[in-house]
């Protein structure tokens, strides 16, 4: 936080950025004009203009490949940033290369345009008019040194010193000696009488005086002042040669010009000498503000475009983030600006986004407890449901339909029941009926179904309801089904049950006084009464008592019928019971017993009482069937339906069978095809059989005589543990 | 075809720096003479100018060429860089007359404001002048304690920023423009 307060702000930097590159380019620019105290300084400033563009160069390279970066990465933003920096550079870019060019051009054509042949000649000229002038000087002075030198010549040494004072004066030279071969000073005179010693010739002038009588130049003598010099050889009668040095100053107004003349030719040379390096360097210091500038304006760029990016940057995260589910995410707003605005705008929309979508999940969750809890409930029903869609395919199964039909339906969940049927044969009927029932009708509908289950003979109470939408379209159905079985079969006890004692009780009970008053009145009037009457009393006596015997039987019979078979439960060994059973019939004369035992075992849990009625009662109907002789069949052996074992017990005759018509009802009490017997023999076997879990039927398939196949649950050891 | 390349790289190297020295070394401080007298150290030396094509030219086109030759007298120091005891230093200017077709050598001696003038008709005689030094004061032998030793150091340095000045970046950037001499290091003895 603290780091914040004192960060400067951006536009504040970029400013001071500006100004010193500013200020560096001005000095730079200064430093070029020669007079400028800034001069000396200028290769720093050109090296420190230099680094700088080298710095900022780095800036922008940095910012580039930065971007680059986040371009390769797809990075929120990047795509906008680029096309906004490319933008910028090609916008300053242009102008800035354009008048590049053209001040190049005006440079280039400026530079030249300060030369040209015609100043080139003048300025040569004016040197060579200078160097003229001088040279004339020279000659002139020259034939008047020789002309005193004539007349020095004539002077002896002594009276030299003063003719050389006239000769001075006369010729206005500044200083006039004569010196010997040697170096020895003979004679001197100067025109400033300070000047004790002259000023005699340097090395090289000696040199070429020893080659040459005479010697002539122009130099700088004493403090740079310009003087002719001209030193003539003395033709003397000494051994050893003399010279007459004479130093005639140029007149000032000469020298002056001279000087000038020099000066300019020199500057102008120089100038045109530097030319290419003058043109090389203006267009450095040129291109160095260009680079600058511009690298400087990239950078900026960079910086602002970036700051309004950002905004876009984190909404385009933010639209991401929202895109995949996150609605927590807020996009800061950076500025009070449109894109501020856009960016409250958005945080809003996300807020009412997250708030609809909590909304609706809370909704969901509550559907989700409500559906669970109703699933909860259906599949804890006793009631088997199936729910359908419009095209009868099953949808929705619970676990109790398992239990009724003891198959996984839900494993056929999206298929018809045709499909289910053709997959499970011994549910094929009811469940084709259920298909057909749900096809035909338009309204609910109730029927009762029987089929061989796992539990025997089942009685299922089917109820379907058609579903509709709102448009009236037909849309599925449910079908609810129940397992009757055990409540019809407790209902029909209970009616058999309540005729059974009814009959004990109002029937039996005065049958014993009914017989005993008929024996009474034939015991006591027998005696009494004439032949013919005795006779006729006694045959109606014996006829009483004998139907009051057959009703005994009766009744015995549904008492018998009435009391619950399944006294006490033991393991019993079919094949043993069958055997001991058969043994009882098999000295009947005309009657053949055929057994089929299968070797596994054949045990159910079961009365042994009641199984071995069961026997009987099939035995004696066979027997009775048969009549006189023929072939009475019972196999013996182990069979699987819906994941349960059975064992079948098929009892074949091959006596005159059993009428179509009678096969629906054969078990029912009271069906008989005989002419005595009270027809509740059936009907016992099948209250036993299905008291304990089987199921009896009559076997359509075979075409001799009649046959009944009994299954009863098998004994298995894990099963009764 | 690899050796090869690697070979000729290295042959271009190698002439690559010949050039170099031989273009950047191009004045040297080639004999030194120190010598004690009355108590006092004096130092002579000859120093080997050498102009490049390109450094003539600007002078035969009016540009003035300036040097600075620094002496200094250092006390040598084990572990420590060299403790500089005297320092002087000799400005040379050289510069062409087109008046007079003549080289004007410009020597400002040491706390001297004023230099001294020579002309010289040809270069060779300019440069021979500018070359010698002879008997220059160096330090007093009181000055120099007898337990260490004491090194000269001598430097011929072409200033480069007193060059017009569109000739400086590329006096920078050209080694024709190297016309200064490296460090000569010359042990004083007594």
């Amino acid at each position: 936080m603290v780091f914040k307060k004192i960060k400067l702000p951006v536009s504040l930097s970029i400013a001071i950025l500006f100004g010193l590159i500013l200020l560096s380019l001005q000095l730079m620019s200064s430093a070029t004009q020669e007079s400028s105290q800034l001069s000396a300084m200028y290769s720093w400033l050109l090296l420190a203009n230099g680094l700088g563009s080298v710095v900022l160069l780095g800036l922008v390279g940095a910012n580039i490949f930065a971007l680059t970066k986040q371009l390769k990465k797809r990075e929120a933003g990047s795509m906008l940033t680029t096309r906004m920096v490319s933008l910028f550079v090609l916008l300053a870019l242009a102008p800035a290369a354009i008048v590049f060019y053209f001040s190049m051009q005006f440079l280039h054509q400026g530079i030249d345009s300060w030369f040209n042949v015609e100043i080139d000649r003048a300025m040569e000229d004016a040197l060579e008019l200078s160097q003229a002038s001088l040279d004339q000087r020279m000659r002139w002075h020259t034939k008047q040194t020789q002309q005193l030198v004539e007349k020095l010549e004539s002077s002896s040494e002594n009276l030299a010193t003063l003719e050389l004072e006239n000769l001075r004066q006369q010729s206005e030279a500044a200083e006039m000696t004569v010196f010997s071969y040697q170096g020895r000073i003979i004679a001197s005179s100067s025109v400033n009488p300070s000047d004790i010693l002259p000023n005699l010739p340097d090395e090289n002038i000696w040199l070429r005086l020893r080659q040459n009588t005479q010697y002539v130049a122009l130099a700088p003598v004493h403090d740079d002042v310009l003087m002719i010099r001209v030193i003539v050889k003395l033709k003397s009668q000494e051994q050893e040669p003399q010279y007459l040095q004479a130093l005639y100053p140029v007149p000032i107004r000469i020298a002056d010009l001279a000087d000038s003349v020099e000066f300019a030719f020199l500057r102008y040379q120089e100038m045109n000498y530097l030319r290419n390096s003058l043109r090389w360097s203006f267009s450095l210091a040129l291109s160095l503000v260009l680079l600058m500038s511009l690298l400087a304006a990239i950078w900026v760029a960079f910086i602002n475009i970036r700051n309004i990016i950002s905004p876009v940057k984190e909404l385009v995260k933010g639209t991401r983030a929202v895109a995949l589910g996150h609605y927590d995410q807020l996009v800061p707003v950076m500025a009070q600006d449109d894109l501020g605005f856009l960016v409250e705008s958005f945080n809003e929309m996300t807020k009412r986004i997250a708030k609809a979508r909590d909304e609706t999940r809370l909704a969901g969750f509550e559907v989700e407890n409500q559906r669970a809890y109703l699933e909860t409930i259906l599949a804890n029903l006793t009631a088997g449901v199936i729910s359908f869609d419009a095209d009868y395919k099953i949808r929705t199964v619970n676990q109790a339909a398992y239990r009724i039909f003891r198959i996984q339906v839900q494993h056929f969940v999206g298929q018809t029941l045709l499909e289910l049927a053709l997959n499970y044969s011994e549910l094929a009927e009811p469940l084709k009926s259920i298909q057909r029932l749900l096809e035909q009708s338009d309204d609910i509908w109730q029927q009762r179904l029987a089929f061989l289950g796992a539990n025997g003979r089942q009685e299922l109470l089917c109820r379907g309801t058609p579903l509709f939408s709102q448009e009236g379209q037909r849309v599925g159905a449910v079908v609810v089904f129940d397992d009757v079985t055990d409540l019809i079969q407790a209902q029909k006890n209970a009616a058999w049950g309540e005729v059974a004692r009814r009959l004990a009780h109002e029937i039996k009970n005065p049958l014993t006084p009914i017989q005993l008053s008929a024996e009474r009145l034939q015991h006591k009037l027998a005696d009494k009464l004439e032949t013919a009457d005795a006779d006729m009393l006694e045959r109606s006596t014996r006829t009483i008592v004998q139907q009051v015997v057959a009703m005994k039987a009766m009744v015995d019979d549904f008492s018998e019928y009435a009391k619950p078979s399944k006294k006490q439960t033991i393991i019993i060994d079919l094949p043993v019971l069958v055997q001991e059973v058969m043994a009882l019939y098999v000295l009947k004369s005309g009657i053949k017993f055929k057994t089929n035992y299968e070797a596994a075992s054949l045990l159910i849990m079961g009365d042994p009482v009641s199984i071995r009625q069961v026997l009987h009662n099939l035995i004696k109907n066979a027997l009775e069937a048969i009549e006189t002789q023929g072939l009475i069949e019972i196999n013996l052996h182990r069979v699987q339906k819906n994941d349960s074992d059975f064992i079948e017990i098929a009892l074949y005759d091959d006596g005159p069978g059993i009428k179509d018509e009678q096969i629906e009802t054969i078990f029912e009490p009271y069906v008989t095809t005989k002419a005595k017997g009270t027809g509740l023999g059936l009907a016992i076997v099948k209250k036993i059989i299905e008291e304990h879990g089987g199921a009896i039927w009559v076997d359509t398939s075979r075409k001799v005589g009649a046959g009944f196949i009994i299954q009863l649950p098998a004994y298995t050891a894990q099963h009764n543990d | 075809m690899l050796f090869s390349r690697v070979f000729q790289g290295h042959y271009l190297l190698i002439i690559l720096l010949c050039c170099l020295s031989s273009l950047t070394l191009a004045s040297e401080v080639k004999q030194v003479q120190i010598v004690l007298q009355d108590n006092h150290y004096t130092l002579s030396t000859e120093i080997d100018y050498q102009l490049t094509e390109k450094a003539k030219e600007a002078l035969e086109n009016g540009v003035t060429l300036f040097w600075t030759l620094k002496v200094q007298v250092a006390e040598q120091r084990d572990f420590l860089w060299d403790k500089t005891v005297v320092e002087t230093a000799i400005n040379y200017r050289l510069q062409y007359h087109a008046l007079l077709n003549m080289y004007r050598v410009v020597i400002v001696q040491p706390e001297r404001m004023k230099g001294d003038i020579y002309n010289f008709s040809t270069l060779t005689a300019a440069l021979d002048l500018m070359a010698t030094l002879r008997n220059l004061p160096l330090i007093d032998d009181d000055k120099l304690s007898a337990d260490k030793n004491y090194l000269v150091k001598i430097k011929l340095d072409f200033e480069r920023d007193a060059l017009p000045l569109p000739l400086r970046p590329i006096a920078y950037t050209n080694p024709q423009w190297y016309l200064s001499s490296d460090w000569t290091v010359w042990s004083l003895k007594k």
